[in-house]
């Protein structure tokens, strides 16, 4: 099927309408879910994912505690619903533990696990919506979801996909594009450059990689500037609430301070 | 379930035994925390809903419910029912019970499952516009639904997303093709679904298959979809009964009664009923629960009935818009 | 009853990113002073961004230093006293310093202690020989009371306790040494984020309408029937048998309304992120008896927004 559509016309647009370096459309959504301590569900374009974050708080199992640091705990859910055949995988299979563990080796470099020795962290990934991109979708969402239930980071982790076209290096791919194009994801932490994951299941030629590879870590900052946005929105609003009322009652709130 | 002191459970239990019955957070006893439905959330589904009961606007808390159905072709010799089938699944994510472990919420999903599939794939509730090619091809409903967040009353949720996803569901056009055994070469044409089936033309001096109409709209609604029930859970703390619990008073409640009711022109419907927890009922108490529980259920399924017709209003208009604007 | 509303067109926190352009271009990060003060001057800042040095500061929590600098490791306010830089972050875990009062659950017994749920990184300890046991407040602990420590507390008991100390782990001790302190009963819980209890004078409050209420710091907020100042600790009516009684008094039907208001009033509080005092519950719990409204009416969004708008409105 992917075969018979072009993935880039002669006028350099794919099948999508979007340019090769054009990253789909993100919107991201923290309002509180649940009983969640954090959360976060982030779109690109028609995928969409849901990360819930609870803790650091008691391990549920002692076989699960490590003496000096937070144990992380991702798991992850794929709705039999969200690609376009229907697909029950359970909580064993393997695709998605791998992709649990792949979430969590990119965040337990980034995660200050050392400040919750004996507790755990768990990370809950709900896939609503598949069209490409999909551990890109995961791990934006999980960085989100950190940063909402206030635990430490040492930067916000952002990841794009990227492939290339015959020569023509592309950004952030959909479904169709992924399935016919040599792909790859990066997560990157912005401030410093490092990527905390670099994976591809396809062949791709080395000197093409060098291209893709830098041309993704730039993308990956602007995607963090939507993110920060996102992030300065959410705690504004929360702080202006908090601030509204309590410059009422006056100083008699601020006891502590003495 | 959420634990709760020997002193919550009695102050939940005392209130709502008093005269006149108090609740924790002031509903009347009949009543439903706020219910948020929308239909048309997934778009690669055949059907879908989300459905929230007591969520805040501003986000968090509640219970809150994914649906969605999706249809797949199936051959009637290779595992397939000639007249199409209804599965139903329930999933748990991990967030709607964190403190479960993966096993306690493995037999939780598991149970919901059970309760859901029983009730809804029962041969009364069949749609008749399941079936594809007669003795050949049918159409296999799935329908999954996925527990986001557990506030309490899950199973009523369960219940009412499922009739809203199911009353969304449409099912393509098909019309049926014959091939005379003389030609039944492979060369069927591009909307051929299946054409590795094994059949043995040999044997069969013409088969049958299907193709889709090309059609405006993606197809018709599942026939009899007045007919999917709705669920009351009633909450019973001997002698009184009351509905929508939260999940504290869930943990105080030591017995539920599910009954699930369709309703047809014909008349009222028990199409499932289940004791949830651990105790003893007598014949009277549940003759009693069934008769009053057809009443609320009546009240939850014209409720239903009336938003489910407003989301098709706003998804017309919405597809209207849509189209104008091009 | 039962009533069906639609969800929000856009969610509260939902950011979209429509009209931002998408094209790749590296564009510098802009100076982070201008667009990050709040209304009332606050700083905010994200993790990753970068404070100030670390040569001049010292780091504390929700920070780290990397390079000589010191760098933000939450989304939160800024505060600095002295020489201390600190990010609070907004929504977090409760994180106990000692002697904050605090409301927890009893999730385990253990030989000699009790396993706390307190909304923290890890359940809090309460020791068998931190808590006042019946008959006599300076009595020894005999064998005896360990092997009875469920008729003290159970799991799923309530209790009010403060932070005694900290475990090199970082998990907190809890002592309930005081007649202050000790199991709840007579109402019942709300729990909210931690970061909408300040810390007050006296975190047991009285409200007019016959309800008593602890703000424990964790965000855990027990609602419960006014006890008489005659049979409070220490007074003559004082009960200190009844202390690990699990048998609620009987409470008349006006206060269980009250109770059941009050909660509610939390609960939307919370929900439009409003910290907690005694005066603006008061106020809230005035205006709500005002619009004599039926109290379930607080869980329909324009009350809720209405009782909001109106404590902004009272300053």
């Amino acid at each position: 099927m992917g075969s018979r559509v072009e993935i880039l016309n002669e006028g350099g647009f794919r099948s999508d309408g979007r340019r090769q370096y054009e990253l789909r459309e993100v919107t991201i959504d923290l309002s509180q879910q649940g009983q969640a301590d954090g959360a976060a569900v982030i779109t690109h374009g028609l995928t969409r994912v849901m990360v819930s974050v609870f803790g650091p708080r008691e391990a549920k199992s002692r076989s699960q505690t490590i003496h000096d640091r937070a144990n992380i705990n991702v798991e992850v859910a794929i709705s039999p619903f969200s690609a376009g055949e229907r697909r029950k995988r359970s909580r064993g299979d393997k695709r998605i533990l791998e992709m649990a563990a792949t979430i969590k080796s990119t965040f337990e470099p980034v995660v200050q696990t050392t400040l919750y020795p004996r507790s755990q962290i768990d990370i809950f990934v709900q896939v609503l919506q598949q069209d490409g991109g999909l551990l890109q979708a995961c791990i934006n969402a999980t960085t989100l979801a950190l940063v909402n239930a206030g635990i430490p980071l040492l930067d916000f982790v952002c990841a794009v996909s990227g492939g290339v076209s015959s020569t023509s290096p592309m950004l952030d791919l959909t479904l169709l594009e992924e399935n016919d194009l040599p792909n790859l994801t990066v997560a990157v932490m912005p401030k410093t450059g490092k990527s905390t994951l670099v994976t591809m299941e396809t062949r791709l030629h080395v000197d093409r990689f060098e291209e893709i590879f830098k041309l993704v870590c730039s993308a990956s900052q602007a995607l963090h500037q939507e993110m920060k946005d996102a992030v300065r929105l959410r705690t504004m609003s929360l702080v202006t609430a908090m601030g509204t009322v309590q410059s009422n009652v006056g100083g008699d709130t601020m006891m502590d301070e003495s | 379930m959420i634990s709760l002191s020997k002193a919550e459970k009695s102050y939940i239990q005392a209130g709502i035994l008093a005269q006149p019955p108090h609740r924790s957070d002031g509903r009347a006893l009949h009543d439903f925390r706020t219910v948020a439905l929308e239909t048309g959330v997934a778009p690669l589904a055949n059907g879908s809903a989300r459905l929230t009961i007591g969520r805040s606007l501003r986000g968090g808390g509640g219970t809150e419910v994914l649906a969605a159905t999706k249809l797949e072709v199936e051959d009637v010799k290779a595992g397939g029912v000639d007249g199409g089938r209804v599965v139903c699944s329930v999933t748990c994510s991990p967030a709607a019970y964190p403190h479960l472990s993966s096993g306690a919420l493995e037999d939780l999903q598991y149970d919901m499952t059970t309760i859901v599939n029983q009730t809804l794939s029962h041969p009364s509730l069949h749609p008749s516009n399941l079936g594809i090619v007669k003795g050949q091809k049918s159409w296999l409903l799935n329908l999954d639904l996925i527990v986001l967040s557990d506030a309490g009353n899950v199973y009523d949720a369960l219940f009412m997303a499922a009739r809203a996803a199911l009353w969304d569901t449409k099912v393509p056009r098909t019309r049926s093709i014959e091939y005379k055994a003389a030609a039944a070469n492979r060369s069927t044409g591009g909307m051929e679904i299946d054409d590795a089936s094994g059949l043995d033309t040999r044997q069969q001096p013409s088969i049958a298959d299907f193709e889709l109409h090309d059609f405006w709209d993606e197809g018709e609604p599942l026939e009899g979809r007045e007919a999917w029930p709705v669920s009351v859970t009633l909450n019973l703390i001997s002698p009184m009964y009351y509905l929508d619990a939260s999940a504290q008073e869930e943990a105080a409640t030591p017995l539920r009664l599910l009954l699930a009711f369709s309703f047809l022109p014909s008349g009222a419907c028990l199409q499932g009923t289940r004791v949830l927890g651990i105790g003893e009922l007598d014949a009277k108490t549940v003759k009693q629960g069934i008769e009053d529980g057809e009443k609320y259920a009546r009240e939850v399924y014209t409720a239903l009935n009336s938003k489910l017709k407003d989301e098709d209003v706003r998804r017309n208009q919405k597809a209207s818009h849509r189209f104008a604007r091009r | 009853m039962i009533t069906f509303t639609s969800f929000p067109s856009t969610p509260a926190g939902e950011y979209d990113a429509v009209g931002h352009h998408h094209e790749t271009d590296n564009e510098m990060e802009v100076d982070l002073d201008d667009d990050d003060l709040s209304s009332d001057g606050l700083r905010l800042t994200l993790p990753g961004d970068y404070l100030t040095s670390s040569q001049a500061f010292m780091r504390g929590h929700g920070t780290y230093v990397h390079e000589d600098q010191v760098v933000a490791s939450v989304a939160g306010t800024v505060e600095r006293v002295n020489k201390l830089i600190t990010v609070r972050a907004i929504r977090t875990r409760y994180n106990p310093e000692v002697g904050d009062l605090v409301v927890g659950r009893i999730t385990e017994v253990q030989p000699r202690r009790w396993k706390v749920d307190a909304n923290s990184r890890q359940d809090a300890v309460l020791m068998l020989s931190s808590v006042n046991l019946p008959g006599g407040v300076q009595r020894r602990k005999l064998e005896s009371d360990e092997l009875q420590m469920r008729n003290f507390f159970e799991e799923g008991d309530l209790l009010v306790a403060e932070v005694q100390a900290f475990f090199s782990d970082g998990a907190m001790s809890l002592h309930t040494r005081s007649l202050k302190y000790g199991k709840l009963r007579n109402g019942q819980l709300v729990i909210i984020p931690p970061i909408l209890v300040r810390r007050l004078k006296s975190h047991f409050i009285t409200l007019p309408c016959g309800v008593d209420l602890i703000l424990g710091l964790n965000g855990y907020i027990w609602v419960s029937r006014h006890i008489k100042a005659s049979d409070q600790a220490g007074e003559e009516g004082f009960d200190a048998e009844a202390v690990y009684s699990n048998q609620n008094d009987d409470i008349d039907e006006p206060t269980r309304g009250a109770i059941a208001r009050v909660a509610n009033i939390i609960h939307v509080l919370a929900a439009h992120f409003v910290p907690l005092t005694d005066t603006i519950l008061l106020e809230a719990y005035e205006w709500s008896v005002e619009q004599e409204e039926a109290h379930k009416g607080l869980f329909q969004e324009d009350i809720a927004e209405a009782l909001v708008a109106s404590l902004h409105s009272r300053s």
